[in-house]
């Protein structure tokens, strides 16, 4: 807005134009709460809202005071076998990256509070002499639109703000689920080279016995070799399994942001068991409409969108009003004082593209939400039935698969009892039961990661399923769709 | 398993509801026999006398005299049949048991026998070794239609010449005989005095392939049997022969299986009185201590009962004196077992280490499959006997009652007639002169016993 020059403005006194101390007090009113910088930089919400939803609070380390506690409350968590929860927790206040991102909500709300606050008036003082005549020019100028339009302004900060804070509560619910996911891995990696332990057991047992039998004389010379090259794969198998942990544990350090001597700690020796039953979700579409941020965020936008389009509207052509105080005083005259108001004539240029493209992107953002609901309700079906298909599935080998194999583990010692059958054909059982736990390993590993890809799907935690029907969340949103 | 036995009730249920009653008016009662006790036979109640045979875990057929012609009927059927305590089969056989009841007729007795089928499938009876007229040598599509399921033939002919004989299926043999169809045949001599002994013995000798856990055989099993039997009875379920001192006792052995038996006797000699053929001369026999049974064939050995004690009497074939064993259960004679024991342990809990110094469980008794015998499991008044299958004993006693088969416990030792510990210096045993390997030989890997006595880890 540019400042206004006024020839021989009068020396002794001047005052604010009546007009534009109206519009500022009004500005102010409007603005008044929504304005400043918190403590918390704006955290305090999006930590609610996610120890709402996924049941572990983020938390912003904002001085070095803070840090020191996050780090003993790290510590504590990591002094026991971490759980797929602590992990979470640990997590969401230990990774250098989310914190990063958490400071996206301080900018967000600095940007908010700078939005909110007036802008300057601007001073013009001119003093122009020569000839025995000195002209003062003085103006007070205030960008009039920006004064009017500030609450709109202000609103759509506001508005971006909640987009920020909500964008960092998504990518806290994706660290959290990606934290999951990799302590599950690094859980199930575990396991499974205990069971690769046990089947290289079984076949260097062989190969020792095969040797035995070798130096006895009972046993030719290709026998033993057969034993032994089968004790060679299972060792390579278990190098192999090693490698996998070791790549599925840093995975986990590095979300859980940890180094130097934390990175020691330990996790269960075992996957969770299996629920009793599965969550019984009756309308997780629904739910997911209700709960998922990006389905949130798409409406916001689309409302967003929406005011900005009004705004458009309101200020077709105010934004090009200009208002200012005009004094002018000449020595040799009487001061003379008033104001000068220019407005653009809409002969050229009606506002009307600005508007058409604040309706396209008004119709845009529509169709954005409907997409993503489309999205969110298609995610949620897949993720429930993979969840129930991968409970099934892990049931199956917990109820049919592990039974079956104990039971023949069982009829096979028989037959060793009675010499009807041999030890290798125990070992080779044992080396099988062994198979069919990992199996299992494998199919619990896809339920607790179809869980939490569920609870990402659907936004929302599932406590202990089958112990909890319906979520409460799905009664407390119902109406929003 | 249940499936096929609930198949095969079913079919014979609906088989014996196909038997009309007019039909079955007109034919003599079919005996039933379920118990594998030994029952001793009567008297011939009509008829001709003879001296009857014992069949041990068996019985004879009573019949009925309609117009001087002996009546027999015999019910092809399924059965269970207890192989030795701890173990049933799912059997076919004739009126409730396999082997079928021994038939015993007099030579020269007209003898009419009916049929009926209660198996799922068509039967028919092949009387073997009797001389006969040709369509009632029982061959099902050569001499006869075969015999439906639910419908009874009638045999008839005379039994012409006194000897040993059997019956069994000629349909579907591999399938029938394989579960248990038999039975045994005696056709006495006119002359009761004419070859008489004291006690007169048969049994049939056959095998079945049941897996363990399981009850059926295995119908399509050829070589690889895992049962053996006396009479369908595997040791330590057969029944001991008990004798008196001094008797003249004759064992009438007939054989079904798929393989020759060489049947031994302790503590006696034997001489083979009689074959398929009939009877042989006195000074044509031969003395024996071993008889070997070829596969069909029948032998009747006797010998004179004059030793006191428990004789073995048993196939002299190794496996055949055993249970079930695994065919590909691997040699670990000798084989040094420390510290892989306890690796196997960890892996297979309740694993012992068995086979290293040999395959005798020592007494030891360890859970086995259902409806599996141990293997060398029979028990003597010395320990265990180690033996199972076709084993069975030959009890002498004194004074027993001319007629009493029940089995008279342990023998008695008269003092030092028992081998027993020497306690004394042991004498130096005799060795031969260790000749030198040639050159080129090859020394073969033998390692004598280290002498070691615990299976480590246990």
């Amino acid at each position: 807005m540019s400042a206004h020059r006024h020839k021989r403005a009068p020396q002794r006194r001047h005052r604010t134009a009546p007009a534009t101390l109206c519009a500022a007090a009004l500005a102010s009113a409007l603005l008044a709460g929504c304005a400043g910088v918190t403590p918390d930089h704006g955290f305090a919400g999006v930590a609610d809202s996610t120890r709402e939803r996924i049941g572990a609070t983020p938390r912003l380390a904002q001085d070095a005071a803070a840090a020191q506690e996050l780090q003993e409350i790290v510590r504590a968590e990591l002094a026991a076998p971490l759980t797929m929860d602590g992990a979470v927790r640990v997590a969401l206040i230990n990774n250098p990256g989310l914190q990063a991102t958490y400071w996206n909500v301080g900018i967000a709300q600095a940007e908010l509070a700078q939005a909110s606050r007036l802008p300057n008036p601007a001073l013009g003082f001119q003093r122009v002499s020569g000839q025995g005549e000195v002209e003062i020019e003085r103006g007070l100028n205030v960008n009039l639109a920006a004064v009017l339009t500030a609450p709109l302004a202000a609103r759509l900060e506001a508005r971006r703000f909640d987009a920020v804070r909500r964008e960092v509560g998504a990518a806290i619910e994706r660290h959290a689920l990606e934290t999951r996911r990799a302590w599950i891995e690094a859980v199930a990696a575990q396991q499974s080279l205990d069971y690769a332990r046990r089947v290289h057991a079984a076949a260097e047992a062989s190969a020792e016995l095969a040797a035995r039998m070798r130096g006895a004389g009972n046993i030719a010379g290709l026998d033993l070799a057969r034993e032994q090259a089968f004790q060679a794969d299972a060792a390579a198998a278990l190098a192999r399994s090693g490698r996998q942990v070791t790549a599925a544990r840093e995975k986990l350090t590095r979300l859980l942001g940890l180094w130097g001597q934390d990175t020691q700690y330990t996790l269960p020796e075992r996957l969770p068991d299996l629920p009793d039953a599965p969550a019984e979700l009756r309308d997780v579409e629904r739910l997911a409409l209700a709960r998922r941020l990006d389905v949130q965020a798409a409406k916001a936008d689309a409302e967003a969108t929406a005011a900005s389009l009004g705004l458009s509207r309101t200020t077709r052509f105010v934004n090009v009003l200009e208002l200012g105080y005009a004094g002018k005083s000449e020595r040799s005259a009487p001061s003379m004082r008033g104001y000068a108001l220019s407005l653009e004539l809409p002969l050229f240029d009606w506002g009307g593209a600005r508007v058409a493209r604040a309706e396209a992107t008004y119709m845009q953002a529509l169709q954005r939400v409907a997409d993503t609901a489309v999205t969110a309700r298609s995610e949620a079906r897949e993720s429930y039935l993979d969840y129930r298909s991968a409970y099934d599935l892990a049931a199956h080998y917990r109820d049919s698969v592990i039974p079956l194999r104990k039971r023949i583990s069982h009829e096979v010692l028989l037959r060793y009892n009675g010499m009807l059958a041999s030890t290798q054909a125990l070992l080779a059982d044992s080396r099988e039961q062994a198979g069919a736990v990992n199996a299992y390993i494998d199919a619990l590993r896809d339920f607790w990661s179809a869980q939490a890809a569920l609870q990402a799907a659907l936004g929302d935690r599932i406590d202990m399923p089958g112990a909890q029907p319906m979520p409460p969340a799905a009664n407390r949103h119902e109406d929003h769709q | 398993m249940t499936s096929r036995r609930n198949f095969i009730t079913g079919a014979a249920m609906a088989g014996a509801a196909a038997v009309s009653k007019a039909a079955m008016g007109a034919v003599p009662e079919a005996p039933q026999q379920s118990s594998a006790a030994t029952v001793p036979p009567p008297p011939p109640p009509n008829g001709r006398p003879y001296n009857p045979v014992v069949t041990p875990n068996g019985w004879s057929l009573p019949w009925r005299m309609k117009d001087n012609v002996k009546e027999f009927h015999l019910v092809a059927e399924p059965v269970v049949r207890e192989i030795a305590p701890g173990m049933k089969a799912n059997l076919w056989g004739y009126n409730g048991q396999s082997p079928g009841p021994t038939i015993e007729v007099v030579e020269g007795d007209r003898v009419r026998i009916f049929v009926t089928n209660r198996l799922p499938e068509i039967t028919s009876i092949h009387w073997h070794g009797q001389l006969l007229p040709n369509g009632m040598d029982g061959v099902s599509g050569l001499t006869q239609p075969p015999i439906a399921p639910g419908k009874t033939f009638v045999y008839e002919f005379t039994a012409r010449h006194a000897g040993t004989f059997m019956y069994h299926p000629h349909a579907d043999e591999m399938a029938q005989i394989g579960m248990g169809m038999m039975g045994f045949w005696v056709t006495h001599p006119k002359d009761p005095r004419q070859h008489a002994v004291d006690r007169d013995f048969v049994f049939l000798l056959n095998a079945y392939d049941i897996e363990p856990g399981a009850y059926t055989p295995n119908v399509n099993t050829m070589l690889d049997f895992n049962i053996w039997t006396i009479n369908s009875r595997a040791f330590p379920g057969t029944d001991a022969l008990a004798v008196r001192k001094d008797d003249r006792v004759r064992i009438r052995i007939g054989n079904l299986s798929m393989t020759n038996h060489p049947f031994h006797i302790h503590g006696h000699r034997m001489e083979v009185a009689g074959t398929d053929g009939g009877w042989i001369a006195p000074a044509a026999r031969w003395p024996e201590v071993t008889v070997d049974i070829g596969v069909g064939q029948m032998r009747a050995l006797e010998f004179t009962a004059d030793a006191p004690g428990d004789w073995p009497f048993h196939c002299h074939k190794s496996h055949h004196t055993m249970n079930a064993m695994g065919h590909d259960v691997p040699n670990l004679i000798g084989v040094d077992h420390r510290g892989v024991a306890r690796k196997i342990n960890d892996l297979v809990p309740g694993y012992m280490v068995m086979g290293d110094k040999g395959v005798s469980m020592g007494g030891m008794r360890m859970p086995l499959p259902e409806n599996t015998l141990p293997m060398m499991d029979g028990q003597g008044p010395f320990g265990g006997i180690e033996m199972g299958g076709m084993f069975t004993t030959i009890k002498v006693r004194e004074g027993l009652a001319r007629g009493d088969y029940r089995d008279p416990g342990w023998y008695a030792h008269p003092q030092g007639t028992v081998a027993r510990e020497w306690t004394g210096p042991a004498p130096e045993p005799v060795r031969a002169a260790a000749a030198p390997a040639a050159p080129d030989e090859p020394v073969a890997n033998v390692k004598r016993g280290d002498g070691h006595t615990m299976h480590d880890g246990h």
